[in-house]
Order: C-alpha cells, then sequence, then structure tokens
C-alpha cells in the first residue's frame, strides 16, 4: 500500500468518520447522565418514578439553553469588551 | 501533493489557519467550562423552561468568576514580584 492509500481510501474515511461521530455521541451520553443523575436523583428508590424521569427530560433541555446562553454571553462580552480573551487564555 | 515541501506562503497560510483553530478550540473550552460551573453554581431542579432568576445567576456567574480570575491573577503577580530574588 503507498503513503497515500490511508487517506484517500473513501471507505476507511466514512467509516473512521462514523466511529468518531459515535464516540461523540457516547461521551455525550455519559457527561448528561452524570450532570443529571447529581440534579435530578435523590434517594434511589425501587424504581425510576415519573418525577425523574420529567426532572431528566427537563435537565437535558435546561443544560443546552444553559450552554447556549453562556455562549451567547460570551460573544456579547468579547464584541465590546475586547479584553475578555487576553485575560482568560493564560 | 506533497506534504513534506511547503513554501514559504502555504506555511505561513497553514500556520494561520491552525492558529484560528486553536483560538476555537479555547472559546469553546471556556464555554465548557463556565457552562459546568454555572451550571452548578445556578441551577436547583430543572424545570420546564430557563427562567429569569437562573439566567441573572448565569450572567452574575460569569462576571464573578472573571473577576476571581483577576483578582488571584494579580494578587499571585504581586507575591511573586515581592518575593523574587
Amino acid at each position: 500500500m503507498d503513503n497515500q492509500g490511508v487517506t484517500t481510501d473513501p471507505q476507511l474515511q466514512q467509516f473512521i468518520e462514523i466511529e468518531s461521530q459515535k464516540q461523540r455521541f457516547q461521551q455525550l451520553v455519559h457527561q448528561m447522565t452524570e450532570v443529571c443523575w447529581e440534579k435530578c436523583m435523590d434517594k434511589p428508590g425501587p424504581k425510576l418514578d415519573s418525577r425523574t424521569e420529567v426532572c431528566f427530560v427537563n435537565c437535558v433541555e435546561r443544560f443546552i439553553d444553559t450552554s447556549q446562553f453562556i455562549l451567547n454571553r460570551l460573544e456579547q462580552t468579547q464584541r465590546s469588551r475586547g479584553t475578555f480573551s487576553e485575560t482568560m487564555t493564560d | 501533493f506533497s506534504y513534506f515541501a511547503f513554501n514559504n506562503a502555504e506555511a505561513a497560510e497553514l500556520q494561520r489557519l491552525i492558529a484560528v483553530e486553536q483560538q476555537k478550540a479555547q472559546f469553546q473550552a471556556q464555554v465548557h467550562n463556565f457552562t459546568d460551573v454555572c451550571w452548578d453554581k445556578c441551577m436547583d431542579k430543572p424545570s420546564s423552561k430557563l427562567d429569569s432568576r437562573t439566567e441573572t445567576c448565569l450572567v452574575s456567574c460569569l462576571e464573578r468568576f472573571i473577576d476571581t480570575t483577576l483578582t488571584i491573577t494579580n494578587r499571585f503577580t504581586q507575591m511573586v514580584q515581592k518575593g523574587a530574588h
């Protein structure tokens, strides 16, 4: 196989892309499970009751909202106060 | 296309692209860090929407975290300057 075979094989490229996607998705699931377990699970009972389930749904959605809110806020700050990135990137 | 024979213009452009991507990655890392930190401080039980009290807390959280970083940075700088032999 020549040196260019690895980077130009479209099937391999696609395989790598799919596996990367699966990995990113799994990472997200693990992170959200940890975050929302902390917020929503009191003392674990004999089953997952509907109140906890509702909390999980809210948790994932509010986490995304929070993420977006902070992103917007930081972009706003960066636009008005150009020195922000200098203080935070060391 | 050979990977090891960039001319100066190509090398400069590649460096520029890398710097831009690094900046983007750094910014994203900051967003994720702030989200984690301020989620812990500001979110009680997640509800069906992001209420204004939580939003206010998030804004305060961001600003106070930056203030804290600056305060600690200045303090350490002072300490180092005083203690330097």
